[in-house]
């Protein structure tokens, strides 16, 4: 248990200092409503943000196509991914996620081991994320998105059941 | 123990410094936290890019993302807390990540972060980690191991009369603390930083 042998000290400073509570300039639930309006607001150019984002990972795909599954570039694809995830949900477009983190899921799966199967795997994945932004599919992306979803799905489970 | 979800804070003179590699995230970030009434809140894209940012600004927070290169958020909360030059090792530090699995929590606990915070994120989540950090402000702790807020996430009252009731347990102020010794720590300096970075 942390602390259980050592010293505990007080930290010099009290963030409770700079803060008061209520009143004008306050968080309340208003000030939360605003924010996640602003946050709607943003969303907006979320897809020409992302755009050079998807576009670089299609790059790193290219590379791993021709490396025939370079591990490094396997990691880069990886991250890529991971981050386009993150963002995806923050800026209302969960289909980004979903799709993004299926590929996450996927690739950790692998192992590093990448098959000439397994990279076309990855490639319908990124095509997907760029349907879904050449179609600004924001949400869960309605039946369009229940259909790519449904059919990377069918992909991976094809592809997890040994199969080519 | 949730953070009482009645108290309505005016974080206008927080200084908050975000660190992320991706300007789509820093943007979002920074636009929640002016929509919140911040007024001062820094950027920068990099671990050791903040790090030079910590010397001339006294931030409050930090709201840091895990997956960064060349250095990560991880090696960047350990710098912070540990670095022997570091200019605030005691700041809250709120890691920002698409990573949920347990372990990758503890990691980050254990790496000296005081709330952890999964992507996709909201005005709601962001300002509920604030408000934890105000509410529950916590003892450091200093062992051979560890350097960073108590993990046990016990509340502390500084303002008031000292009441502990465990005579076991020495509690000094941040300044009569003993600087680490280093090494076991994970200590980096300046010059190990560099070296991360140039792999």
């Amino acid at each position: 248990m942390s602390g259980d042998d050592g010293v505990f000290i007080r930290p010099p400073t009290d963030i409770r200092n700079k803060v008061s509570v209520g009143g004008p300039g306050s968080v309340d639930q208003a000030a939360l409503a605003r924010a996640e309006k602003v946050i709607l607001d943003m969303a907006g150019s979320f897809v020409d943000m992302v755009h050079e984002d998807v576009a670089n990972l299609h790059k790193e795909l290219e590379a791993l196509k021709s490396n025939g599954g370079d591990a490094a570039t396997l990691d880069n694809i990886y991250r890529m991914t991971h981050d386009i995830k993150g963002q995806g949900g923050s800026f209302k477009y969960d289909l980004i996620t979903t799709i993004s983190r299926q590929l996450c899921n996927f690739i950790e799966e692998l192992k590093g081991n990448v098959k000439p199967a397994d990279i076309e795997v990855i490639a319908l994945h990124v095509d997907a994320l760029q349907v879904v932004i050449a179609q600004d599919l924001k949400g869960d992306g309605g039946d369009v998105g229940s259909n790519l979803l449904s059919g990377l799905e069918k992909v991976i489970a094809k592809r997890s059941s040994g199969q080519d | 123990m949730d953070a009482d979800p009645k108290k309505s804070y005016n974080l206008e003179r927080i200084n908050f410094l975000i660190v992320d590699d991706n300007k789509h995230m820093r943007a979002l970030v920074k636009t929640i936290l002016h929509a919140l009434g911040s007024k001062s809140v820094h950027e920068a894209a990099d671990g050791a890019e903040a790090f030079k940012e910590l010397r001339h600004f006294p931030a409050d927070i930090i709201i840091c993302d895990w997956n960064m290169q060349p250095l990560d958020g991880l090696d960047f909360v350990k710098l912070v807390r540990t670095g022997s030059d570091s200019p605030n090792p005691y700041v809250p530090i709120i890691m920002l990540t698409g990573h949920t699995e347990m372990t990758k929590v503890m990691e980050a606990r254990d790496s000296g972060v005081h709330e952890f915070l999964a992507k996709p994120i909201s005005a709601k989540s962001l300002y509920s980690r604030i408000r934890s950090i105000i509410e529950r402000p916590r003892e450091f702790v200093r062992t051979k191991t560890y350097f960073g807020p108590d993990r046990r996430r016990q509340q502390i009252d500084y303002r008031g009369p000292e009441r502990r009731k465990n005579a076991q347990k020495k509690v000094v102020d941040a300044a009569e603390a003993e600087p680490s010794e280093g090494g076991e720590g994970g200590e980096l300096s300046q010059a190990e930083v560099e070296a991360l970075m140039n792999g």
